[in-house]
């Protein structure tokens, strides 16, 4: 199910919250009702930890991470490091890294199995993403944009990628990847789309100004209904390119 | 997968990049350049005026040319820039909710709805922009919407309960507020203007006269006698953010020179409307942005303000004046 909402009359909720299958992140500072919707949502199921990194509200942009890891940009201070361990689970490997491109959520977009990087990223950095998230690297670029953590929603079940992507793209990454992919938009027409929205394998959370017909692009993509044959996703798939073609 | 031995991680010294020669070295070093446009623009311009026909009246202003970002590494800030003045379109609507973010401080409401109530008033509603840019990019924005036409809303109804709140704390103002949010919506218009921080001031007369103009077209070229109506404001509501003193309270000006003001305006009209308001009231803002060195003796508080219909016309020849001396 995918749920609407915003984080102080801004859509961008992607921004303020990280969403893996082991853990959810929120911004502190944020109103009460963000947070409760995520509590409903996710409590009892995945903790929901309250956090800054480097002393600010945009968790979503300056992390990467999975079920396995969470990786943290140099910025991060010790304090938060040390909270970040002590919430959430042990299994999950919490790692600060030495990267000069500090906004890992904008350079990294990962499920648990695999990742799309940053072409400019260190090579250091790759091996430990490979390490640390437990998943096969690979630089790529979306649509022509080296960000591949912001134009790309990614789970294990599928992905929504930027409006502009190419049908070979779509392809080639779909490939890469191993998910079915769709070329979409969030928050009526933002093709950021990682800013507007957040994504597991059971649930998303998207901002307040998606539209219905985004909202069930992604809910058949993520497979969030749970009863979508990939036919019904091809068929989306056609119709959304030939609008762009 | 075994997990391959973790290696040494070898701590990297990155130049810390503060100032604007070692960014703009930083930026050409990198392999993707941002494409990065600066608004600030010069000051020698040249207005020109195309020929307005009813309801879409466009303006130009032309700025001096300046060298290209790429020539030689160090970008000097300025850029030649054609803004035109355009009717609402639904297209326009991030740019429209960027603008109004902070209208109402830190309030949850629907600003998308409030938005999207300003892109559908075609009639009376400005939107400048730069002529032919891709991006779409919204700089100014500048309405005025009737409070009885619109009653219903829920933003509407949202706006209505904050300036109330607002005033509650304020004595007397409270009931005139009332009244004109209540029975007198008929003929109260807000008044919207919203703009990004360094938009050029020579601007804004030609803005105000392009809003104050189609609120009188469409007095008569309204399909309905009840729309015409809707446009005979008589009073205007505005809500706007001021800068104040922080020890206004302690008005001792022993030391002649002092020269800090009470009240510095972010928007310079909002002087002239307080000036010939009929009344008006601070309130402490939640959002408390760092301010820039000069103010740092000030507090941002919100203003509201009521003027009367009547008072505009003096209004456009104050701000005349005062653009051109500035």
């Amino acid at each position: 199910m995918a749920t609407r909402l915003q984080f102080e009359n801004n859509c961008d909720i992607g921004v303020f919250s990280k969403l893996t299958n082991g853990y959810c992140m929120v911004a502190i500072g944020g109103s009460e009702s963000f947070y409760s919707v995520f509590e409903s949502e996710l409590g009892g199921v995945i903790p929901v930890v309250k956090t800054s990194i480097a002393g600010t509200r945009i968790v979503g942009r300056l992390c990467a991470g999975n079920k396995n890891g969470l990786l943290l940009p140099h910025t991060t201070t010790d304090q938060e490091l040390q909270h970040l361990r002590n919430s959430l689970p042990d299994q999950v490997v919490v790692q600060r890294i030495e990267e000069k491109l500090s906004a890992l959520g904008n350079c990294i977009a990962c499920n648990d199995h695999v990742a799309l990087t940053h072409t400019d990223l260190d090579r250091e950095t790759e091996e430990i993403i490979a390490d640390v998230l437990g998943v096969e690297v690979f630089r790529q670029t979306i649509a022509g944009n080296i960000l591949v953590g912001s134009f790309c929603a990614l789970s294990n079940r599928g992905g929504l990628v930027h409006p502009h992507t190419s049908i070979e793209d779509l392809d080639e990454l779909s490939t890469l990847l191993q998910v079915p992919l769709v070329a979409g938009t969030v928050n009526r027409g933002s093709e950021v789309i990682a800013a507007g929205m957040i994504v597991n394998d059971w649930t998303s959370f998207c901002g307040s100004d998606t539209t219905a017909t985004e909202l069930s692009v992604i809910e058949s993509v993520f497979k969030l209904r749970d009863s979508q044959p990939s036919v019904i996703v091809d068929e989306m798939r056609k119709s959304l390119i030939d609008s762009y073609v | 997968m075994p997990r391959k031995p973790r290696r040494k991680q070898r701590p990297k010294s990155w130049p810390v990049t503060f100032s604007p020669f070692a960014r703009a070295l930083a930026r050409m070093a990198s392999v993707s350049k941002p494409n990065r446009r600066s608004k600030s623009i010069e000051s020698s311009e040249k207005p020109t005026r195309s020929s307005t026909s009813n309801g879409s009246s466009k303006h130009t202003l032309e700025e001096r040319p300046e060298g290209s970002e790429s020539s030689d590494g160090e970008f000097d800030g300025v850029v030649q820039a054609d803004f035109a003045f355009f009717d609402p379109k639904p297209n326009d609507f991030h740019g429209v909710k960027t603008l109004l973010q902070t209208y109402l401080d830190v309030e949850e409401w629907d600003l998308s709805g409030f938005a999207d109530l300003i892109l559908e008033q075609t009639t009376v509603g400005t939107v400048v922009k730069v002529e032919d840019d891709e991006d779409e990019g919204v700089f100014a924005l500048a309405t005025a919407l009737n409070l009885w036409r619109y009653r219903e809303q829920r933003c509407i109804m949202k706006l209505k309960e904050f300036l109330l709140l607002k005033a509650s704390q304020e004595k007397g103002v409270g009931d005139q507020l009332r009244l004109l949010l209540g029975e007198r919506a008929h003929n109260v218009g807000l008044l919207v203007s919203q703009r990004v921080v360094n938009l050029p001031p020579q601007l804004l007369p030609h803005l105000y006269d392009s809003l104050f103009n189609e609120v009188s077209w469409a007095t008569e070229d309204e399909p309905t006698e009840d729309l015409r109506n809707s446009f005979q404001f008589k009073h205007y509501i505005i809500l706007s953010k001021i800068y104040k003193h922080k020890n206004a309270e302690q008005q001792k000006r022993k030391r002649s020179d002092d020269r800090e003001e009470e009240i510095v305006y972010v928007k310079p009209e909002d002087e002239i409307f307080h000036e010939l308001s009929s009344w008006s009231f601070c309130f402490p803002l939640r959002t408390q942005q760092p301010a820039p060195h000069e103010l740092k003796n000030y507090r941002s508080m919100g203003l509201i303000m009521t003027v009367e219909a009547d008072k505009i016309p003096t209004f456009r020849q104050q701000l005349t004046s005062l653009i051109n001396e500035g």
